[in-house]
């Protein structure tokens, strides 16, 4: 275990509590259950995320944490990288709508850090599109010194749980029961967390979209009477 | 990436409109706008369980241009978005503030159902808290933390009064005692004294904002509870406790 800020990071960035805009995100959810998902498919849905969108996420945050130590930071090839394997334009900017929300915590808690202040070129590397959130966790896994698998897990955990908080708003069911889904999902998380380390770069970075959550995620952005962002 | 400006620098002034739902926020925004948008550029955020409502009935109010007036999602949780977790809203602000540059005021309607939901001061400069005289002369007294120490105090829809069988001037005067010297206003929108009333304190925390002059506080989530021998003054003397 380690002196520093680590272990606390890949707490802070797990823990719903923290301010930076995740509440009002379902990762799709809300889209697939108006689209016709059956509720009890909810673990289907959490496993095919993560072995699709969330994969490529989480290898994405590898490989931004790695950017973000390096000398100069620059994190323009993955933020470019991630943008091309991110089809889905409403899925791109609920992306950068909670890379935003980090961005500005990183800034607050470690903005003289180089892996933070080097947020300016993801910003710069794809037209209009702000650092993506696992770009943005990437850096703030390098500025609080967390390990390149306590960045992975950190997005898959957190997509995770993003679902499971929407479906007690979307669907009923006893809150309880999704802390089971969580844990029945750890396999999924385990094998994406050694897949996202062994990313050896941008071109390594894997290209999982899933067609359906795209589709329904565009779907969502004409949708009245929404309760979440995306 | 820009900071978002610190209050002391920032010309525009970020104005929260909160209270429960139906006592009149985003009619009170609407008059707003209808008075104020000749003379001070402006915008709004709403913030509704169900995405736009509130929005849409502001853009075809006609009050303001409907490019500026934005909805953002609360995920459910229109409180968490006002108060714990402010990113929707203080993204949606900086937006506006950034493309209709210089902006004079952003008015921001919470969205919600209860007596309890305040402003973060990380979001907003100053806040009003809007109740209504149908919801009854005792809600005034009762208290809570918008109620007790919101900038300003709204006792809306005056007009009503003598329907609902509540003394306004009561339930100011009550009010006025919950608040110690906090201002309160009976507002109708039928009522054009009022809506001027309104206007001007607009133009004096404006003007008090940009002077310095204005710290933005915070009513807090609840009443204070502390009951030791610091605790002096505050406190005592309200009816606040919110258990
Ligand atoms: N009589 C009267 N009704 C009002 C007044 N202001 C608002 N209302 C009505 O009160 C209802 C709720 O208003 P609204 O602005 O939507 O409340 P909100 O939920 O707090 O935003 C609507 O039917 C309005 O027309 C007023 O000054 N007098
Ligand atoms: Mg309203």
């Amino acid at each position: 275990m380690g002196e520093g800020t680590g272990e606390l990071g890949a707490l802070l960035l797990a823990d719903a509590r923290l301010p930076t805009g995740g509440h009002a995100h379902s990762a799709t959810l809300e889209a697939a259950l108006a689209a016709g998902l059956p509720g009890e498919r909810i673990p289907d849905y959490l496993s095919a995320r993560l072995r699709t969108v969330a994969r490529t996420e989480a290898a994405a945050a590898v490989l931004a944490l790695r950017a973000g130590l390096d000398e100069p930071v620059d994190y323009t090839t993955v933020q470019a990288a991630l943008a091309a394997r991110t089809p889905s334009h409403a899925l791109r900017e609920a992306s950068a709508a909670l890379g935003r929300g980090l961005a500005r915590l990183a800034r607050r808690v470690r903005g003289d850090h180089p892996a933070v202040v080097g947020l300016s070129t993801a910003a710069q590397a794809v037209p209009g599109l702000r650092p993506m959130r696992p770009v943005v966790i990437g850096a703030l896994g390098a500025a609080l010194g967390m390990t390149e698998a306590q960045a992975a897990r950190a997005v898959l955990y957190d997509d995770v749980q993003t679902v499971t908080a929407a479906a007690l708003k979307l669907h009923p069911g006893d809150p309880l029961t999704t802390a089971q889904w969580l844990l029945d999902a750890a396999p999924d998380i385990e094998a994406s967390v050694r897949a996202a380390v062994a990313t050896e770069g941008p071109d390594d970075l894997p290209a999982r979209s899933a067609p359906l959550i795209d589709q329904w995620a565009g779907e969502h952005t004409y949708a009245t009477r929404r309760l979440f962002v995306a | 990436m820009p900071e978002t400006a610190s209050p002391a620098t920032r010309q525009t002034l970020r104005l929260g409109v909160a209270g429960p739902v139906g006592t009149g926020k985003s009619s009170l925004i609407a008059t707003l706008c209808r008075e104020l948008a000749g003379e001070l550029a402006m915008a709004v955020v709403t913030n509704d369980i169900y995405t736009d409502e509130d929005a849409r009935f502001l853009r075809s109010a006609g009050v303001l241009d409907a490019e500026r007036i934005r909805a953002v999602e609360t995920g459910a949780c229109p409180h968490t978005a006002i108060r714990d977790d402010i990113t929707a809203n203080l993204d949606a602000v900086e937006d506006l503030e950034e493309e209709f540059a210089p902006l004079d005021l952003v008015l921001v309607e919470s969205g919600g159902d209860n007596l309890t939901a305040t402003f973060s001061p990380a979001l907003i400069d100053a806040q009003i808290f809007c109740l209504d005289v149908a919801g009854g002369g005792d809600v005034a007294r009762k208290g809570g933390p918008g109620i007790g120490r919101a900038d300003l105090l709204v006792v809306n829809k005056s007009d009503l009064a003598p329907h609902v069988g509540v003394d306004v001037d009561l339930m100011v005067a009550d009010a006025e005692k919950a608040r110690e010297g906090r201002p309160v206003l009976a507002l109708s929108r039928h009522d054009a004294a009022s809506v001027a009333r309104l206007c001007a304190w607009v133009r004096e925390i404006l003007a008090a904002h940009r002077g310095g002059d204005h710290v933005p506080q915070d009513p807090g989530p609840m009443a204070p509870h502390s009951h030791g021998p610091d605790d002096h003054g505050h406190g005592h003397g309200h009816a606040l406790h919110a258990h």
